[in-house]
C-alpha cells in the first residue's frame, strides 16, 4: 500500500534520513524503531509533506505522493497522529473530532466513526465539550488517536504515542492500537523508541538508526537480535 | 446645583459617545485581530483597507442612489456591507498574489525574523494605496451624508429640565450594526466548520495540514474576512466622520492600540480592547485640548506594548 | 563581507572618489531646482546610512526613524528662531539630541520583541507629530539672516550646500564603515543571525544595540537638522510622517541593507525619480511619490528583498568561477584517539537540586551533579527528557525554579549568557545558525572579542581556535561553502575562541554519517587530552560510549543513574528507560 524507495532527507543542513527503502502492505501492521534523532519523525513528515525529500520515491496505492501538496494527502486516506499529540488546545474534544474528519470519506461516515471512538476511549465522550488543553497527557493522545481515527483512514500512522506518558498507559494505548487494527482491518504504521511493545504486535519491523535502516525483518527476528539493543545504547 | 448637571450631563454624554464610538473601533479591531489572530501577521495596510471601505461605501450609496430607495437608515448599512464584500476579493488578491511570498516556508530561508517582510510589504502596499487614492478620490474631504448624520435622538432629561443625553443617531445606528457583525462572526468562528478550520489552523498549522486542512488557503480566507470587517467598519464611521485618503492613518494606531490591549491572538480581546480605546479616546476630550486626544491615543498604546505586551485578554503570543 | 583584517584603503578611494565626483558635477550644475535636489539625495543617503547602521546591521528593523529626523529638524529650527544659536552649533546640539532620544527610545524598547518593537517603533514619531502640532508648532520657518548669512548657514549660491551635505555623507560614510568593519559590526550581525548564540558567546547584546541607536539617533538628527536649513521650512508633517521614517526604509532596502554603499545608491536612483515624478506630475497627480516608493517596497520584498545591489553582485558572482572546493582535509592527526586523559581534577561546576517546570510539565527535576575538571562528562537520556532545558538553565537562558548552579565557586544564578561565558563556559547549539556570507575566521571572530580587547590578538585567538579543531585551511573561505561536518567543527571553533574552561556541546554529532562521527570524535578527544572540561549531550549512543569518560542519564527530568559507560549502558533501569518495559522482561529470560 506504501512504498518508500531510497528516501533521502535533509533538514536543516543535516542528513536526516539516508537511503531509505520502507514498505507497508495492506492491512498489515509495520513498525520502526530506533532511538532518538534516529529519523522517524522525519520520516512522517516527508509522508505527510511537510518536509520536502532530497531524493526518493513514495507511493500509495500506486499512486506517486510527491507529486500531491501536503494538505492533499490526508484526503487520499493517511491519518498522521504525529508526535507530541498536537492537539488543538484552543479546540474543544469534539472539535478536534470534527476537524479529523475534514476528508469526505471522514465526514461521510461521521456519525458511525464518532461511536466507534467513544467506545474506544469513553473519557473522551465525557470531556467532548472542554477544551483540549485542559486533557491530561494521555487522554491528549487518546483524542489524537480519534482524530486519526475520525477521517476513516486507510493507513494510519502513529508517531510515538506512548512518549511521556506512564507505562501502565502507555500499554493501554497500545492495546487500543492492537484492537483498532484487528477490528477494523486499518493498516498500521508506527513508529516507536519502546521496543519491545512495538515490535511485539507488528508483523514486521525496521530499526533506523542515524537516518538509515539497520536492521529489518519479521517481529520475532528482530526481538531475538543484539543489534537492536546496541542501536539504542551503544554496547 | 447647575455645575453638577453640568458635569453629570458631560461626563454621560461622554459615555455614550465611547460607547458608540467603541462599538466601530472594536469592528476594526475585530477585523485586524482576526487577520493576526489566524496568520501572525501584521498588516500596515489595515488602515488603507478601512479607507478604502469607505470610499467604496460613498461610491454604493450615492452610486446606486442607497438613501433614496432604502432610505436613511438600511441605506448606509447596505453601502458598507457592499464595501465588505468588494475589499473581501480585494484581501483575497493581495494575500494570494504578494503575502504569500513573504510568508511561510520561503521565508526560512532568509537571513533574520520571519514577519519583517510582511511588516515591510505591508508598509508599502500601505503607501500605495493611501497615495493611489489621493490620486483617484482628489483630497477633498467626504462623508456618507444622511439626515442621521447631524440629527440625535434626546435620552433623558433625567434632572428636572436638565441633563439629557444626546445620541447621535447615524452613531447610534452604526453601533447596532457593529455590535451585530461582531456576533455573527463570534458564531462564525464558533460554530461553523470554515471557523473551526480557521481556529485549528490558528492553534497548530503543522498539525492542521495532517488533518488534510489547506492552511493556506485558511489563511487567505481569514485575511481577506479581516480586511472586510475593517472595511465595513469604515463604511460605518463614514457617514459621521468626514474622510479622505489619508484618513487610516488616524485609525491605525488606534486598531493596533485596541488589538495588543486585548490581547494579540484573540478575536474578543480586540473587540473589548477597541472598546476601551474608544472610552478612553473619548474620556480625554473632557480633560485633555483637541491635538493631544490623538497624542493620549498613542502614549496609551506605547504603555501597553512596553508594560502589558499580553494585552488585558491575550496569551502572550511574543516569539523571541 | 566585513572583517577587522580587511584593509580600509579601498573603500576610503572609493568615498573620496565618489565625493569628487558628485563636488563635480554639483559645481557644474546651474539650475537651482537640480542643486536642491542634489543636496536631498545626499541628506536623504545619510538618513538612509542612519537607518543601515541600526536596522540594517542589527536586523531590529526600525520604522520610526522619523522621531530622531525630526527631533533634529527641530532643534536647530527652534534654537535658531528662539535662542539666535546658529546652526553651525545647533546640528551639533542636535546630534546630542539625538543620541539622547536613542536611549531613551531604545532602552525600554528593546526588551520587546518582533512585531512588539515594530509597532512601538511605529507609534513614537507619530505621538511626537502630535506633540508638536499641539505645542504649536504646525510651520515653523527659519528666519533669513541678512547681517552675517555664513555664520548662520544660508547661502545664496546653492552649491555651497550640496558641498556641506556632502561633508555630512562622508562623515556618515567614515562612521557606517567604522561600525561595519569593527568588531561593533560583528557583534551586530551576530546578534542579528541568532541573537542566543550571540549572547552565548560573550556577547552584550543590550549594549551593542543602545550603541547602535544611539550613532543612529545622531546621524539621524544630523540630517533632519540640515534638512531644515536647506528648505527654510518645518512642519511636524514633513519631518515626523510616515513617508519620512518609509523613505529611510526604503533607499536602504533597495540599495542593500547592511552594505555600505546601499544607501547612497539606493538614494541616487529613487530621490530624483520621485522628485521628478513629483515635480512633472504633482499637480496632475499628487501622492505619485508615495505611490512610486510604496512601489519600490513591494517590488524589493518581492523580487529582491535583500536590496538591488546585492542580487546584482549575486547574479555576477554566479557567473565568474565558483569557488573551488578545498581539497578534503583529513581530521587531525590521530593522536587523540589513543591519548590518555589526566585523571579528573577538582570540582569546576557544580549542579544541585536543580528543578524547572513549564506550567504543568516537569522539564527537569532536582537535578544535581558535579563536573570536574579535564573530565568529559556525557548527559544523556531519552527523548523528552529535558537534556537541553539542563543547558538552558546552566548557560542562563533560562531561570531554574529551585537549585542552584556554582562555577568554581561562583553562584551562577540570574547572570545573563553573556556573562556566564565571559566566566569561561562555552556553548555550541544544537541548531547551527553560521553566517552565510562571511569567512569562517569572522564566524568564529565573535568568539574571541570575549577573550581579546585587541582586535588583532582576538584574530589571532580566532584562527588558534579553527586550528585546535582543524579548519586551519579553510579560515578565508565563506561559510555557505562549508560541510556540514566543518560546519559543525566551526561551531566548536567558535565556542573555543572564547577561551572557555568548561565546553557545552549540544548535540554535536546529531545528523552525521558515521565517518564525519569519527573525525569529530577524534577533534573533540583531542580537545579534552588537551585539558578542556567538556558537557556533551548526545544521542549517538555509539559515539557517546567512545567519548565521555563518565554518565548522567536523565529520564523525566530527574537523574536515572550515573557512572562509567560500560556500567551504566548495563543498568537495568538505564535499558528499561530507552527499550522499553518489556524489553528488560525479554531480556531477562
Amino acid at each position: 500500500m506504501l512504498s518508500i524507495e531510497g528516501l533521502n532527507v535533509a533538514y536543516g543542513g543535516l542528513k536526516a534520513l539516508v537511503d531509505v527503502s520502507i514498505s507497508v502492505g495492506e492491512g498489515k501492521f509495520v513498525a520502526i524503531v530506533g532511538p532518538n534523532g534516529a529519523g522517524k519523525t522525519t520520516l512522517f513528515k516527508a509522508i505527510s509533506g511537510v518536509v520536502p525529500p532530497l531524493a526518493g520515491r513514495i507511493t500509495f496505492d500506486g499512486q506517486d505522493l510527491l507529486a500531491l501538496p501536503a494538505a492533499r494527502r490526508a484526503h487520499l486516506g493517511i491519518a498522521h497522529v504525529p508526535e507530541g499529540r498536537q492537539v488543538f488546545k484552543t479546540l474543544t474534544v469534539l472539535e478536534n473530532l470534527e476537524m479529523g474528519a475534514v476528508p469526505e470519506r471522514g465526514r461521510a461516515e461521521w456519525a458511525r466513526n464518532l461511536e466507534q471512538i467513544f467506545t474506544l476511549f469513553p473519557v473522551l465522550n465525557e470531556r467532548r465539550d472542554q477544551p483540549a488543553g485542559t486533557l491530561s497527557g494521555g487522554e491528549q493522545q487518546m483524542l489524537a488517536i480519534g482524530r486519526g481515527l475520525a477521517s476513516s483512514p486507510r493507513l494510519l500512522m502513529l508517531d510515538e504515542p506512548s512518549m511521556g506518558l506512564a507505562p501502565v498507559l502507555a500499554d493501554q494505548i497500545f492495546g487500543r492500537i492492537e484492537e483498532i487494527h484487528r477490528q477494523a482491518g486499518v493498516t498500521v504504521l508506527l513508529v516507536e523508541q519502546r521496543v519491545a511493545e512495538a515490535l511485539g504486535s507488528c508483523d514486521y519491523g525496521y530499526v533506523l538508526e542515524s537516518g538509515r535502516l539497520v536492521l529489518e525483518g519479521r517481529h520475532e527476528t528482530l526481538l531475538a537480535d543484539e543489534r537492536v539493543k546496541r542501536a539504542y545504547l551503544g554496547m | 446645583m447647575n455645575d453638577f448637571a453640568v458635569v453629570l450631563e458631560n461626563v454621560l454624554q461622554v459615555l455614550t459617545a465611547g460607547l458608540l464610538v467603541g462599538s466601530i473601533y472594536a469592528l476594526m479591531c475585530v477585523g485586524l485581530g482576526l487577520i493576526f489572530g489566524v496568520m501572525r501577521v501584521i498588516n500596515f495596510a489595515q488602515g488603507e483597507f478601512l479607507m478604502l471601505g469607505m470610499y467604496a461605501t460613498l461610491y454604493a450609496f450615492t452610486g446606486l442612489n442607497l438613501g433614496v430607495m432604502l432610505g436613511s437608515y438600511i441605506g448606509p448599512i447596505v453601502g458598507a456591507l457592499i464595501a465588505g464584500v468588494v475589499l473581501y476579493f480585494a484581501g483575497l488578491l493581495m494575500h494570494r498574489y504578494l503575502l504569500t511570498r513573504v510568508t511561510g516556508i520561503r521565508v526560512v530561508g532568509s537571513e533574520g525574523e520571519g514577519h519583517y517582510p510582511q511588516l515591510i510589504l505591508t508598509l508599502g502596499v500601505s503607501l500605495i494605496l493611501a497615495n493611489a487614492g489621493l490620486i483617484f478620490f482628489g483630497s477633498m474631504p467626504q462623508t456618507v451624508r444622511t439626515p442621521l448624520s447631524t440629527t440625535a435622538w434626546e435620552i433623558g432629561p433625567f434632572i428636572g429640565d436638565h441633563v439629557s443625553v444626546f445620541l447621535n443617531k447615524a452613531r447610534s445606528v452604526a453601533f447596532l450594526v457593529s455590535v451585530a457583525i461582531a456576533v455573527a462572526l463570534y458564531r462564525f468562528i464558533g460554530r461553523t466548520r470554515i471557523g473551526k478550520t480557521l481556529r485549528a489552523a490558528a492553534d497548530n498549522p503543522e498539525a492542521a495540514t495532517y488533518m488534510g486542512i489547506d492552511v493556506d488557503r485558511a489563511h487567505s480566507i481569514a485575511f481577506a474576512l479581516g480586511c472586510a470587517i475593517t472595511a465595513v467598519a469604515g463604511g460605518l464611521v463614514a457617514t459621521y466622520y468626514p474622510f479622505q485618503p489619508y484618513v487610516g492613518l488616524d485609525f491605525v494606531i488606534i486598531m493596533y492600540a485596541g488589538v495588543v490591549l486585548g490581547g494579540m491572538g484573540s478575536i474578543v480581546g480586540a473587540f473589548w480592547g477597541g472598546l476601551t480605546i474608544g472610552l478612553v479616546q473619548q474620556l480625554s476630550t473632557l480633560v485633555l485640548p483637541v491635538q493631544l486626544q490623538n497624542a493620549a491615543i498613542f502614549v496609551v498604546f506605547l504603555l501597553i506594548v512596553l508594560i502589558r505586551p499580553e494585552g488585558l485578554l491575550g496569551r502572550n503570543v511574543e516569539r523571541t | 563581507m566585513s572583517g577587522l583584517r580587511h584593509g580600509w584603503g579601498k573603500p576610503l578611494a572609493g568615498i573620496a572618489a565618489f565625493a569628487a565626483a558628485y563636488l563635480v558635477v554639483g559645481l557644474l550644475v546651474q539650475n537651482q531646482y537640480y542643486q536642491l535636489m542634489l543636496t536631498l539625495v545626499l541628506v536623504w543617503a545619510v538618513m538612509g546610512l542612519s537607518w543601515n547602521v541600526f536596522s540594517g546591521y542589527s536586523g531590529l528593523i526600525s520604522f520610526g526613524h522619523a522621531s530622531f529626523f525630526g527631533l533634529g529638524a527641530y532643534t536647530v529650527t527652534l534654537l535658531l528662531v528662539k535662542f539666535d544659536i546658529t546652526p553651525w552649533i545647533g546640528i551639533p546640539i542636535g546630534m546630542v539630541v539625538g543620541v539622547i532620544a536613542g536611549v531613551v527610545i531604545g532602552y525600554p524598547t528593546f526588551r520587546l520583541r518582533g512585531h512588539y518593537f515594530a509597532l512601538a517603533m511605529l507609534a513614537y514619531p507619530l505621538a511626537l507629530l502630535y506633540i508638536f502640532e499641539w505645542l504649536g508648532y504646525q510651520e515653523v520657518s527659519l528666519p533669513m539672516k541678512r547681517e552675517a548669512p555664513a555664520a548662520f548657514m544660508q547661502f545664496a549660491d546653492h552649491r555651497v550646500y550640496v558641498a556641506l551635505a556632502l561633508g555630512l555623507l562622508v562623515l556618515a560614510m567614515l562612521a557606517s564603515l567604522w561600525v561595519e568593519r569593527s568588531r561593533f559590526g560583528l557583534s551586530l550581525n551576530a546578534l542579528k543571525q541568532n541573537e542566543a548564540a550571540a549572547e552565548a558567546a560573550g556577547i552584550d547584546t543590550l549594549a551593542w544595540k543602545l550603541k547602535a541607536i544611539m550613532i543612529s539617533g545622531a546621524m539621524a538628527a544630523a540630517a533632519g537638522g540640515f534638512y531644515a536649513v536647506v528648505l527654510l521650512i518645518v512642519t511636524p508633517v514633513t519631518v515626523f510622517g510616515m513617508l519620512t521614517s518609509a523613505q529611510a526604509l526604503i533607499v536602504t532596502l533597495f540599495g542593500g541593507v547592511a552594505t555600505l554603499w546601499g544607501p547612497v545608491i539606493g538614494s541616487l536612483i529613487l530621490i530624483p525619480l520621485a522628485e521628478i515624478l513629483h515635480a512633472e506630475l504633482g499637480h496632475r497627480i499628487p501622492g505619485i511619490q508615495g505611490v512610486v516608493f510604496g512601489l519600490a517596497i513591494v517590488l524589493v520584498m518581492v523580487l529582491a528583498p535583500e536590496g538591488v545591489l546585492p542580487r546584482i553582485r549575486d547574479r555576477l558572482a554566479r557567473r565568474s568561477k565558483p569557488l573551488a572546493a578545498a581539497p578534503q582535509v583529513d581530521g587531525p592527526v590521530a593522536i587523540a584517539a589513543a591519548a590518555r586523559r589526566a585523571p579528573a581534577g577538582e570540582v569546576l561546576l557544580r549542579v544541585s537540586n536543580l528543578s524547572r517546570a513549564f506550567g504543568g510539565l516537569r522539564a527537569v527535576q532536582d537535578v544535581s551533579f558535579e563536573v570536574r575538571k579535564g573530565e568529559v562528562l556525557g548527559i544523556i537520556g531519552p527523548n523528552g527528557a529535558g537534556k537541553t532545558t539542563l543547558f538552558n538553565l546552566l548557560n542562563g537562558f533560562i531561570r531554574p525554579d529551585a537549585g542552584e548552579v556554582t562555577f568554581e565557586g561562583e553562584r551562577l544564578l540570574g547572570l545573563k549568557p553573556n556573562r556566564i561565558c565571559r566566566l569561561g563556559i562555552g556553548r555550541t547549539f544544537q541548531i547551527m545558525r553560521p553566517f552565510p556570507r562571511m569567512t569562517v575566521l569572522d564566524n568564529v571572530l565573535v568568539g574571541a572579542f570575549v577573550s581579546e580587547r585587541d582586535d588583532d590578538r582576538a584574530v589571532a585567538a580566532a584562527r588558534q581556535a579553527l586550528a585546535r579543531v582543524g579548519l586551519a585551511a579553510r579560515a578565508d573561505s565563506l561559510a555557505s561553502s562549508l560541510t556540514t561536518v566543518e560546519l559543525r567543527e566551526m561551531e566548536l571553533a567558535r565556542a573555543l575562541a572564547s577561551r572557555p574552561k568548561v565546553a557545552l556541546l549540544d548535540e554535536t554529532l546529531a545528523g552525521l554519517g558515521s565517518q564525519e562521527i569519527d573525525r569529530l570524535l577524534a577533534t573533540i578527544n583531542s580537545l579534552a587530552s588537551e585539558g578542556l572540561t567538556i558537557v556533551i549531550i548526545e544521542h549517538t549512543m555509539q559515539a557517546m560510549v567512545r567519548l565521555a569518560d563518565r554518565f548522567v542519564v536523565l529520564d523525566h527530568g530527574a537523574v536515572l543513574a550515573r557512572g562509567k559507560p560500560d556500567e551504566v549502558t548495563r543498568d537495568p533501569k538505564v535499558i528499561e528507560a530507552y527499550l522499553g518495559k518489556k524489553w528488560m522482561a525479554n531480556a531477562q529470560h
